[in-house]
């Protein structure tokens, strides 16, 4: 009764702006240019089909790697230092603890104080005996390693991924060590699959001095112009591919042009530096045992190469014979690095320096990504498949057409038994019950959910729960009208006594909707998000909207009966 | 049913046949309970871990014939199924076991390749189109498995704390145990008729709590009023008297909720079809369960703590 008017300017206002949001998934309004929203219903894989994986991200594998090194790096240390100890060790290299066992108990101080003086920013003292100090990476490094782990892995995927061009894939971390890829559509699953597995590409190449840069620079130059493309318009690897294309026969035998970004750019598109580089030198990431991060002589740092025996006789041979020259370090076509080479490299292990002219923490930056590319092929961790699904779009859109069936045949048959048995006040509750559903929709297209089969199957259990406010509110009204309260009393007391079960009810289907979200994965989600928002819709629809109906007719109107 | 003594509470008696329904839903109960804890619950792949592949061919495929290929590989137990209108086929295996979790892994993926592999090779000609594939390996299982068992948990917990604290204390353990009592016989019927129990199952049974509950906390709603006014008739005629002022709403809340779960299960299938099962199942429980079980119990409760009252 009170505030009709300030009550009814909501609900239109309330429905008006469920129309606004469900629109542009029934009609083309992208070429209306003052639509105020145009984005659509989002679909689950199950339903559009596609690609789905999970991928674990073998972060206590780095962790441990990392370990392992800093213990060897601790041992050089000390004993450069003079410390004394007896041995550096780990337990459990994948925790980041380290113990030193103390060659005596004066030794304890010194070797603390070395921790303290060394590693005052990455380790911890956490223990000692009268043996041993035990130490451990600080929490917060030890989080921001593994996450800077997964994130470079994330960021990887997508690269990939991007070559490979889906439409809109979705790459996102997943738990602590956890990368979930969704990829609608499913032309090519197989290949997205291979691509995210397979490793990147490592060559080591020797730099041709048969054309300078600038006559390099010329030729592409004129290449692009005939052929009518660039870097910034066309993908790095088909770019690559085009321009040796169109230099064929211009440049000398077995050479190809590469790339490496420019010093001071932020993308190689925006500056790139061309490389002649002969393409028979046959050693690649094969070779390779280990990479990692180490220090000049000034304290700059470098990356530290590590080759197996075979890779390193050939490292030997390929630097002997080159000596003068620069070698190009490339990784999936983009050159990296182009030290010179002053001397024949025996022993296996080799060094990349990198360029100077930048601050620390730049060159610390590039000598990470350097090392963990070189040792996993561009991805940090090694990746292992967890979890995979995969939906033929027939399937999806069969299985919708039916879901979408069962649902119109469920409400059409609860529309019909309303109007059978409440009458007017039935027709009431349909129209609320279609206004739920419009909102139902018009939230999940706003929040940007994800409509899962699972969520429809939601959708149409929340229209038979939704029945239950109306059935609550009507069997009230017959109540106040048999015990001989005229139709606006009676209406008044229906609405309001109702309330109290009606919210009850919904608190806790809520309840068990949030418990479902926070433990639910995917397509259990789903269903626990069109739960929630069924659960709001409904209170607005079948409890606000349908009282202003009805109060307008009592109240307004002056309906003198309303048959329940 | 209708007698002339309870005509003031309402047609029927229902604290009045309390002991019998809560008879036989113990008895229910304790079957359901001895059934799954001896046949075990057949979890679905999102559990257990391993492969599922749904195939269709066009015309002329038997299920002999893709069952003989699929052996022919070697990968321990496989399970083919046929699903739809005949020509469509679910290929189920587990994977050998590695010795760690990442070998398994890696053998599953493997054995996908080759059975994917046979299936396009050896039906070329009935045009084979693969519709989908769920690949889950053992720590994912386990850790849904472990997730939905706490999922569980967590919901009973909140509902308890709930009910008590919305309404009265002595109102909660019906409510839960209520709950119990539905999920237990439906997750043993949906056992029962040979189907799989997944994450979306368990997704189903717990809405099936939500809906359970939401029939329950009505009725207690109703309770709680008459009970105000009333106290000279006893607690007994309340609860008699709020569950027939309640029947119709339940009933028919019950109802369309069961015609909708009903229609997505008989147009519907996969997944959708399942869920529509397990709910339309649990309604009928649920319904039953608020009336004979819930109801009944708190009028129990009321009883020991007014003995313990008495006695202290």
């Amino acid at each position: 009764m009170e505030g009709l008017r300030w009550r009814t300017f909501v609900a239109v206002l309330g429905v008006a702006a469920s129309l606004v949001w469900v629109l542009p998934n029934l009609v083309n309004l992208s070429e209306v240019s003052w639509w105020p929203s145009k984005q659509k219903l989002n679909y689950g894989l199950d339903i559009q089909g596609g690609l789905h994986l999970v991928m674990g991200v073998d972060v206590d594998g780095v962790v441990k790697e990392s370990t392992t090194r800093l213990i060897s790096t601790m041992k050089a240390e000390m004993t450069k230092e003079n410390v004394a100890y007896a041995d550096v060790k780990s337990e459990k290299p994948e925790s980041g603890e380290v113990q030193v066992v103390v060659a005596d108990a004066a030794g304890k101080a010194a070797v603390e104080k070395f921790i303290s003086d060394k590693y005052s920013t990455v380790l911890q003292v956490v223990g000692s005996t009268d043996t041993s100090v035990t130490a451990r990476y600080f929490d917060a490094y030890l989080n921001d390693y593994k996450n800077r782990v997964i994130q470079q892995s994330i960021e990887t995927i997508r690269n990939r991924i991007d070559e490979f061009g889906v439409a809109e894939p979705s790459i996102s971390q997943q738990g602590a060590n956890r990368i979930l890829i969704q990829l609608p559509g499913m032309a090519d699953a197989e290949k997205a699959k291979q691509l995210i597995n397979t490793t990147a590409k490592l060559d080591f190449m020797i730099v041709s001095n048969e054309k300078t840069p600038q006559e390099l620079q010329v030729m592409i130059a004129e290449a692009e112009k005939a052929g009518n493309f660039n870097m910034e318009n066309t993908k790095y690897s088909d770019y690559v591919t085009r321009v040796n294309e169109a230099l064929k026969g211009k440049l000398p035998e077995k050479t190809a042009v590469y790339f490496e970004k420019a010093p001071n750019a932020a993308t190689i598109d925006a500056g790139a530096i061309p490389y002649l580089l002969r393409t028979d030198t046959d050693l690649g990431g094969g070779a390779l045992d280990d990479a990692f991060v180490g220090y000049d002589q000034y304290g700059s740092p470098q990356v530290s190469l590590q080759f197996n025996s075979a890779g390193a006789q050939k490292f030997a041979d390929l630097t002997g014979n080159n000596v003068g020259k620069q070698m190009a370090i490339v990784l999936d076509k983009v050159v990296k690095s182009a030290p010179s080479i002053r001397d024949r490299i025996a022993g296996g292990s080799a060094v990349i320096t990198l360029g100077g002219g930048r601050d620390r923490n730049g060159m610390m930056d590039e000598a990470k990504m350097i090392s963990t590319s070189l040792r996993a092929g561009a991805l940090p961790a090694s990746l292992e498949q967890l979890e995979e699904r995969r939906v033929g779009p027939t399937l999806g859109a069969d299985a919708i057409g039916k879901a979408k069936l069962g649902s119109y045949v469920g409400a059409a048959i609860i529309v019909i038994f309303m109007l059978v048995y409440y009458k007017s006040m039935g027709a009431v509750a349909s129209v609320a019950l279609g206004l739920n559903i419009l909102g139902i929709f018009a939230l999940l297209t706003t929040f940007g959910a994800t409509l899962t089969l699972p969520g429809i199957a939601g959708i149409a259990l929340t229209v038979g729960f939704a029945v239950d406010a109306n059935v609550l509110i009507n069997e009230r009204i017959r109540e106040e009208l048999r015990m001989g309260h005229g139709i606006k009393v009676a209406v008044a007391e229906g609405y309001n006594r109702a309330m109290s079960a009606i919210i009850d009810a919904n608190v806790t289907t809520a309840a068990t909707a949030v418990v479902l979200l926070y433990f639910g994965t995917g397509p259990v989600r789903g269903f626990a998000v069109t739960l929630l928002i069924g659960i709001v819709t409904s209170m607005f629809a079948n409890v606000f909207v349908s009282k202003v109906i009805v109060d307008t007719l009592v109240n307004k109107f002056n309906f003198k009966k309303l048959s329940v | 049913m209708a007698n002339k003594n309870t005509e003031s509470f309402g047609r029927f008696d229902f604290v009045g046949k309390a002991w019998f329904f809560g008879g036989v839903s113990l008895i229910l109960v304790v079957a359901s309970l001895i059934y799954l804890a001896v046949h075990g619950i057949n979890y679905g792949i999102d559990f257990k871990g391993g492969t599922e592949i749904q195939v269709k061919f066009d015309q002329g495929v038997t299920i002999d014939q893709v069952r003989d290929s699929v052996a022919s590989l070697d990968l321990g137990e496989v399970g083919v199924q046929s699903f739809g209108e005949g020509n469509e086929f679910i290929i189920r295996f587990q994977g050998r076991e590695g010795k760690t979790d990442k070998e398994t892994n890696e053998i599953l993926n493997a054995d996908l390749t080759k059975v994917r592999g046979i299936i396009t090779e050896k039906f070329q000609a009935s045009n084979p189109d693969i519709r989908r594939i769920d690949t889950v390996g053992p720590q994912v299982g386990a850790e849904l498995k472990r997730n939905g068992l706490l999922a569980v948990f967590y919901c009973l917990l909140v509902i308890l704390i709930y009910v008590a604290l919305r309404f009265d204390y002595k109102f909660a353990p019906g409510a839960v145990l209520c709950l119990f009592h539905d999920a237990v016989i439906t997750l043993a019927v949906f056992v029962l008729v040979g189907k799989e129990v997944n994450v979306s199952i368990l997704a189903a049974i717990m809405t099936l709590i939500g809906f359970s509950l939401n029939d329950t906390i009505v009725v207690f709603d109703r309770i709680r009023e008459i009970d105000t006014g009333n106290h000279d008739k006893g607690f007994k005629f309340v609860i008699n008297k709020s569950i027939n002022e309640m029947l119709v709403r339940t009933l028919i809340t019950s109802g369309t909720t069961f015609v909708s779960a009903l229609c997505l299960y008989i147009f519907a299938d996969g997944t959708v079809e399942d869920i529509a099962f397990s709910i339309c199942v649990g309604i009928f429980f649920g319904t039953y369960s608020s009336i004979y079980v819930a109801a009944p119990f708190v009028l129990l409760m009321d009883k020991l703590q007014f003995k313990k009252a008495k006695a202290a």
